[in-house]
């Protein structure tokens, strides 16, 4: 068993991995980001008292979340083209995770938001703060605090996802081991390799969580009451 | 600012006709009142008469649905009004303090001084610690709202208040989640706001603060004002039962 498993073929190939590793790192970062954005407008959006931009939010929240992702991958790199959209596979997969992950994460910002207690909001405008100030002085500071457990979790959720991209051709993590498990017929050293790298990444996306909480400071954001 | 009372619509607060629904609870029935510049009113009453409503429609926290409401001289509702501009003139103290958990009780203080009256940042914060020496907490400076007890959060608050320089200051029920041993010193500092000459109404069932401080008593029940007058001529004379009936449920201990 043991004696077939070739850690010279995975160390000839680390340097494949590590590039795919770098690809899976920053295209991830990357999504993350446009997902944040698409989470904020879509929070903001949901947020409001009037139809008119909660329900096309909340339409685009149930769409995301009741399709699988490769549908929507599917649809963005082969439906698009033919409807005269033709972008490259790294930006097709970008996009892909920034709006697949944006839906969930403006569900998680929505919750951290309504979690400020009524008091809080009230403090603000009974001292004259607009809804921006009370938005950006009183409320987010607070709602991001509670918001950094679940924002983490969706963060591991899009790195895993974004194997996803090895389907349409990007040179991420899983594709490296697909390419090790084809070129070399090594199923088992390719993609036990890449779990590996997964579960590294998972612990320093731990421990930027970590540090980040710590930068904004570890008072507990629980009211006074 | 005078302090004589008239009868032509001058007051800081004024009340003429005011009605407020919940559905179809009428939460507040034909409200006239009015509160006079540097006057204490104490409005008092049993628990859902409309006390904590009343105070709460003066800086817009409830809106009225009819009669007028005047604060400072502008109409509530009145498209003229910059309703943000003028809570700017009206501090409220709340039951539940809620002060801001993730800023400390300095940054509480200058927190709307700095960003809603665009003080100086210097200048915000040597007038916060001089506010938060006069409530009795210059060691709580730093401190974060969870590190301080309620009796303090609700100095805090206090302070937070007039770093504003309001010219009115409501207070709901502001010990009523205080243990009883910190309530007295909630209450020496409202008695010292009240010193300087501060307009203020407020909600409690404190009737020792109401005889020391206040020139009116107001009571409700059921969303009116049943009674008013002096704290002398309430406490001694009730006119209403209602009022006699409430007086003698809570001075009964």
């Amino acid at each position: 068993m043991l004696e077939n498993f070739s850690f010279r073929t995975i160390v000839e190939y680390l340097p494949l991995f590590g590039q795919g590793l770098v690809t899976t790192v920053w295209l991830s970062a990357l999504s993350f980001a446009g997902a944040l954005a698409v989470g904020i407008v879509l929070a903001a959006m949901n947020l409001q008292r009037g139809w008119l931009f909660r329900v096309p939010a909340k339409a685009y929240i149930d769409a995301v979340r009741a399709t699988p992702l490769l549908a929507q991958l599917y649809f963005l790199y082969f439906g698009l083209p033919r409807l005269g959209f033709v972008l490259p596979e790294l930006v097709v997969g970008i996009l892909a995770l920034s709006l697949n992950s944006g839906a969930y994460i403006a569900e998680i910002i929505r919750a951290g938001i309504l979690s400020i207690p009524r008091g809080q909001v009230e403090a603000g405008v009974a001292s004259g703060m607009t809804y921006i100030q009370r938005m950006r002085l009183v409320i987010l500071p607070q709602a991001f605090k509670v918001t950094i457990p679940p924002l983490l979790g969706q963060a591991i959720v899009l790195v895993k996802d974004s194997a996803l991209l090895s389907l349409i051709s990007v040179s991420e993590l899983t594709r490296a081991g697909q390419l090790l498990a084809s070129d070399r017929f090594m199923p088992a050293e390719g993609f036990i390799t890449i779990a590996a790298f997964y579960l590294l990444l998972y612990y320093g996306l731990k421990g930027l969580a970590a540090l980040s909480g710590r930068w904004l400071g570890l008072q507990p954001a629980r009211s006074s009451t | 600012m005078t302090s004589s009372p008239s009868k032509n619509g001058t007051g800081m607060i004024e009340f003429r006709g005011v009605n407020k629904w919940f559905g179809a609870l009428n939460v507040l029935r034909d409200i006239t009142l009015s509160v006079e510049p540097r006057e204490v009113v104490v409005v008092c009453g049993p628990s859902g008469s409309g006390k904590s409503t009343l105070i709460r429609c003066i800086n817009g926290l409830e809106t009225i649905k009819d009669g007028d409401l005047v604060v400072d001289g502008q109409r509530l509702g009145d498209p003229a009004t910059n309703m943000t501009r003028l809570r700017t003139e009206i501090g409220f103290v709340f039951q539940s303090f809620n002060l801001y958990p993730h800023k400390t009780a300095l940054e509480n203080v200058t927190l709307a001084p700095i960003h809603v009256r665009k003080i100086p940042r210097t200048e915000a914060e040597q007038a916060g610690r001089e506010l938060l020496a006069k409530v009795g907490l210059a060691d709580k400076v730093n401190a974060y709202p969870s590190q301080l007890s309620g009796g303090q959060q609700q100095r805090v608050a206090i302070a937070r208040c007039l770093g504003m320089r309001p010219k009115i200051m409501l207070f709901d029920e502001p010990t009523s989640a205080l243990d009883p041993e910190m309530i007295s010193e909630v209450l020496d500092v409202m008695v010292a706001v009240a010193e300087e000459g501060m307009t203020m109404m407020v909600v409690t069932h404190e009737m020792g603060f109401a005889r020391k401080v206040a020139q009116r008593m107001v009571f409700m029940d059921a969303g009116a004002i049943v009674e008013s007058g002096t704290p002398d001529e309430f406490f001694a004379q009730p006119k209403t039962d209602r009022s006699r009936a409430f007086l003698s449920k809570i001075l009964r201990h």
